[in-house]
């Protein structure tokens, strides 16, 4: 017993130093955000943000157009999450609960897809976006998002709507529960922990892409958080890179999902407390 | 998409992996009806909107010389093979293949392994320990790719790096040092940054799969007097299979298509031709020189090598579909 | 509407003096009366309604002429401006998705002038000659003109341009005791020698700091001694890398590598003037430098616009960002000398200007060029530092050193060759990594050979 206190002391000397050295780069953009660029330029960095202020932050917002890029992304992500677990949910109870022709070619397409190279399609789909009149729209950039996170997240939703054993509503129904009340309250609560997984895979990809956004997007107003930080660095860059300025702006591009993210961990807990969901 | 570092967060469950165990397939009624069809209805609505044309775009110009001209207006010419042929016979697409593929094996290799050893690192701390790791996963996973390249590019930098200024510390004589010069400490920045950001998925994943174990069957075992690594090696193992072959695949997957990081770090320095990967190459190729017929050509092969690659897994996949 | 009229061109008259503060005041007096005159007379009030998109590549054309711009178009036309601005990296990628497309082409496009061949010979713009000598014909930079011309016939045409000439540190080459140079020959000994005495005693200090695969300024020395990057043979172009002048160019340009400059292999055009400014200098108690200092380099090359990026750090009054100085203590221009003692031949930057072929608006989009090619508006472009289109606007570049510097480097400038895959070459970087790999090449014709063998199939369309 007490080896094992031993070793578990040098275990959790090791993971925390893992935590430090994983969570660095972070931890960088942090810091750098508040200093002074005369102070980023020195040859000996600065590792702690003292006599760091808000500037680089003001500066950041002085631009006006991270307010409008925070909408746009916003808009686009909510509304692809949205969408995508909806569909997604109801491809994955059909594949998990009910067996027909063409299901396992369907749950094939669904792999293969995530195996397409985007980076040959960008042509194509602004083509397809300027025929249906879809360029530097939202909608426009919503579908093509959502068509990207559907198949894995099927893929991933089937395995919790699986996991959902169906005796469970029927037994509710039993109780004198019409199947749609049956479903709400009893599968539903249930499957919450997988719809919230994969909503932040679906986020997560929504909230980051870049290169759709750059081909589809091509106004000013209508550019989304990636696009307007790659333009920050950029028009940053042409002079003489304003480090800190650059990392303020990467901070705010960050934050949302660092809420989204403790948003959804409580959530996901509660779900989880709720202990129904145990194998 | 290109981007990386999605999935499941923490806690998910492990029915997720149970579509590649051996445990029976998920209760399938075997009713006739309509149903499963309106389910999946929007599923195919929405993905053949998206994907039909541009993916049918790019069959179809892959047989084609499609080059601005042709993007201008100009009718392109159905030239069969040609496109396909032109690239099998260039040494260069060989090299970016073969570079590709090393890339990718190794950085899911990696990736996976180091998931595995933090997922474990987990289980054997404390809960204090274990939140801080798993805070500083979700921070690193949380990155926006842009703001996370941004970052890096500036850490590695050859004059005001972090990287450097610490390795001269520790009596390198790295001053000066530009890591992004060289196609080889070029990869391995990249590789580094890959991995970095790919990591926390994999270990919180494998983690969620661990907890899963019961913690009297490993007691058991130890009372057994079996070691940690015969603990890890015959009973951890086995029971987590099924998670590590799925965040494995998934990583190559993604590994091979890696573009957004490698694309960032070429404009950040670097010789572009020396260290492109298939991604950055259809990149180049199309939108750059503007050949899209090759382009396109690069894009269909690099999908039927993807397939490939996984197709051992994809059939057992299958067969315990039915 | 009268009022409404009065009140744009105050607007303008207002927004010209404001950005005129730093500079003078003339050219809110001169072009204000003109634009309320001509817009009473040609206001086609139909136009009201129609917007049209101008896109400007990069951030080169300051704020002020944007306003200018689209206040002038506004009240010439009374049909609205947008200006998007597209970030250079991206250009090709959005010029090749949206200008065949009629529903969302943009009307006017800034592009580098080495990428316009490659648009204008698959017809991309407007041909633009029957308005050629109102804009300015003769007078217009021939270079950038040629570059924009298939056939004789124009269409993109300069926009603005910057030769490129040396930036140096004053203080650093007189306290290496080296004499300014006046030929080639003894500006390469010149470099040298500095990066040899090294007075500061700087780790990693370039006499003379040229980026490993900066091809745009390394190519002076090619053309000084008589090479081209490609010659036209017949109607098929052909890399001229190993030709023997260009060949004696690069031999030059490999011993400077390996004698003046310390520069990464790898390192691009972007932003050299980095090593000749001085960011933190660190002071002993004897009020000494130590060696902790950004300052690496004793010599820079680079367009002439990079003046603005060059000097002591200083705080601006009215926006609090930080700015840079220029310093005649410390810094000084020179002109790169050419074998024969005039300015060398050096890669002329710049942008060309063209109007959307599929452009629904082609009148407006004439209006806007007539606007661009305008004597107010070039001498706006001179007095923010761009070289103007136009010779007869040189002389509002002013008359200081700058200026000087940059009409002598432009006498004898160049630009690259007018092949229709010149925009292939420059995209696929070729000649980045030719470059790159110029200072630890045991044998520079081999190499050269080499990428003549990968660049020419490139230079002619397919």
């Amino acid at each position: 017993m007490k080896i094992k206190s031993v070793s578990t002391g040098v275990w959790t000397v090791v993971a925390i130093a893992v935590a430090v050295v994983w969570a660095f780069p972070v931890y960088w953009m942090f810091n750098s955000s508040f200093l002074p660029n005369a102070v980023l330029q020195s040859t000996t960095p600065t590792f702690l943000p003292f006599g760091g202020s808000f500037d680089n932050f003001k500066n950041v917002f002085a631009d006006g157009k991270f307010v409008a890029a925070l909408g746009i992304s916003l808009t686009v992500t909510l509304t692809t999450v949205a969408v995508a677990l909806f569909v997604a949910f109801l491809g994955a109870l059909a594949i998990s609960r009910f067996k027909f022709k063409g299901r396992k070619s369907f749950i094939l397409a669904m792999l293969l897809i995530q195996m397409l190279p985007a980076e040959g399609m960008f042509i194509a789909q602004y083509k397809m976006m300027s025929s249906v009149g879809l360029l530097n729209n939202v909608l426009g950039l919503t579908l093509l998002y959502t068509a990207a996170v559907i198949p894995f997240t099927i893929w991933m939703l089937r395995g919790f709507v699986a996991g959902v054993p169906a005796e469970l509503e029927e037994a509710g129904m039993v109780d004198g529960l019409s199947r749609t009340q049956a479903f709400m309250r009893i599968t539903f609560p249930l499957l919450a922990p997988g719809l919230v997984a994969s909503g932040v895979y679906a986020f997560l990809q929504a909230w980051n892409e870049f290169t759709v956004a750059l081909v589809v997007m091509t106004e000013d107003q209508m550019k989304t958080l990636p696009l307007w930080l790659r333009g920050f660095v950029q028009a940053s860059a042409t002079r003489e890179t304003d480090w800190g300025l650059v990392m303020a702006a990467s901070m705010m591009v960050a934050v949302p999902v660092i809420i989204f993210f403790m948003i959804v961990q409580s959530k996901m807990s509660s779900g989880l407390v709720g202990g129904a969901v145990k194998g | 998409m290109p981007s990386h570092a999605p999935a499941p967060p923490a806690q998910q469950p492990p029915q997720v992996e149970s579509a590649s165990t051996a445990t029976p397939p998920p209760v399938v009624k075997k009713r006739k009806s309509k149903a499963p069809i309106f389910l999946i209805a929007p599923t195919l609505i929405i993905l053949i909107a998206a994907l039909g044309y541009p993916v049918g775009w790019q069959i179809v110009t892959s047989f084609q010389k499609f080059g601005l001209k042709q993007q201008f207006g100009a009718p392109p010419e159905f030239v069969g093979f040609d496109n396909y042929t032109a690239l099998l016979t260039d040494p260069n697409f060989w090299v970016i293949l073969g570079r590709s593929l090393l890339f990718c094996l190794l950085a899911a290799g990696i990736t996976v392994l180091i998931g595995f050893l933090f997922a474990i690192l987990m289980k054997r701390v404390g809960t204090v320990a274990r939140l801080i790791l798993q805070v500083s996963m979700l921070l690193a996973w949380a990155m926006p790719v842009v703001a996370a390249m941004t970052v890096w590019v500036w850490l590695v930098d050859w004059r005001r790096g972090v990287l450097n200024w610490l390795l001269t510390r520790f009596g390198f004589d790295a001053e000066g040092h530009n890591w992004l010069a060289e196609p080889l400490t070029f990869f391995a920045i990249a590789l580094i940054i890959v991995v970095w950001m790919s990591v926390p998925f994999v270990a919180l994943s494998i983690y969620a799969g661990l907890t899963q174990i019961s913690e009297e069957v490993l007691e058991a075992a130890a009372m057994d007097g079996a070691t940690g690594i015969q603990r890890i090696r015959y009973i951890v193992m086995p029971l987590i299979a099924p998670v590590l072959s799925i965040v494995l695949l998934l990583q190559l997957i993604w590994d091979l298509r890696v573009f957004t990081q490698i694309k960032l770090l070429q404009d950040a320095g670097g010789v572009a031709n020396e260290t492109n990967l298939l991604g950055t190459y259809i990149y180049q190729m199309g939108v750059g020189s503007g050949d899209f017929g090759a382009a396109s050509a690069v894009s269909i092969l690099m999908l039927i090598i993807t397939i490939a690659i996984s197709w051992y897994y994809v059939r057992s996949l299958m067969k315990e579909e039915n | 509407m009268k009022k409404y009229l009065g009140l744009a061109a105050l607007t303008t008259a207002a927004a010209l003096s404001l950005t005129a503060c730093g500079g003078s005041g003339a050219p809110a007096a001169s072009s204000a009366p003109t634009s309320t005159g001509s817009a009473s007379a040609s206001t086609p009030a139909g136009n009201a309604d129609k917007t049209l998109t101008l896109w400007l590549a990069g951030g080169d054309t300051p704020d002020a002429l944007r306003t200018y711009l689209k206040d002038t178009f506004k009240s010439k036309t009374g049909a609205t401006l947008k200006i998007e601005e597209q970030a250079w990296p991206d250009l090709v990628t959005k010029m090749t998705t949206a200008l065949p497309d009629a529903n969302n082409t943009p009307d006017v496009v800034e592009m580098g002038n080495t990428q316009s061949p490659t648009f204008t010979n698959i017809g991309a713009f407007t041909d633009l000659s029957d308005m050629f000598e109102e804009l300015g014909g003769a007078k217009l930079i021939p270079s950038f003109v040629e570059a924009g011309s298939v056939d004789g016939k124009k269409f993109t045409l300069p926009y603005y341009a910057g030769s490129r000439y040396m930036f140096q540190r004053a203080d650093v080459w007189k306290e290496a005791g080296v004499e300014t140079p006046k030929t080639l020959d003894e500006f390469n000994t010149a470099v040298k020698t500095i990066t040899e005495k090294n007075p500061r005693d700087i780790k990693n200090f370039s006499g003379f700091f040229l980026g490993g695969q900066d091809w745009r300024n390394g190519i002076s020395w090619i053309f000084a001694n008589g090479g081209e990057l490609a010659k036209k043979d017949g109607d098929q172009w052909v890399s001229t890398l190993s030709d023997p002048n260009t060949l004696k160019g690069l031999a030059q340009l490999q011993d400077l590598y390996k004698t003046a400059s310390k520069a990464p292999a790898d390192a691009k055009d972007a932003t050299p003037w980095l090593y000749i400014n001085d960011a933190d200098q660190i002071l002993d108690e004897a009020g000494k430098p130590t060696g902790k200092t950004s300052l690496a380099a004793a010599t820079i090359m680079a367009p002439g616009w990079a003046h603005f990026s060059i000097g002591d750090l200083a705080k601006d009054a009215k926006t609090g960002k930080d700015v840079r100085e220029w310093n005649d203590k410390k810094f000084s221009t020179l002109v790169l000398p050419g074998n024969d003692g005039k300015p060398a031949p050096v890669l002329a930057g710049g942008s060309n200007i063209g109007i959307s072929a599929k452009s629904q608006n082609q009148d407006l989009a004439k209006d806007l060029m007539r606007i661009i090619f305008s004597s107010e508006y070039q001498d706006l472009l001179g007095k923010n530092g761009l070289g103007p289109a136009n010779s007869d606007n040189n002389a509002s570049l002013g008359n200081d050193e700058f200026a000087k510097a940059a009409i002598a480097s432009a006498s004898n400038s160049k630009l690259t060759p007018a092949a229709p895959g010149w925009a292939a070459v420059e995209s696929s970087m070729k000649l980045e990594e030719f470059f790159g790999k110029i200072r630890d090449a045991a044998d520079l014709e081999a190499l050269a050979k080499e990428y003549d063998a990968k660049i020419t199939p490139q230079l002619n369309l397919k």
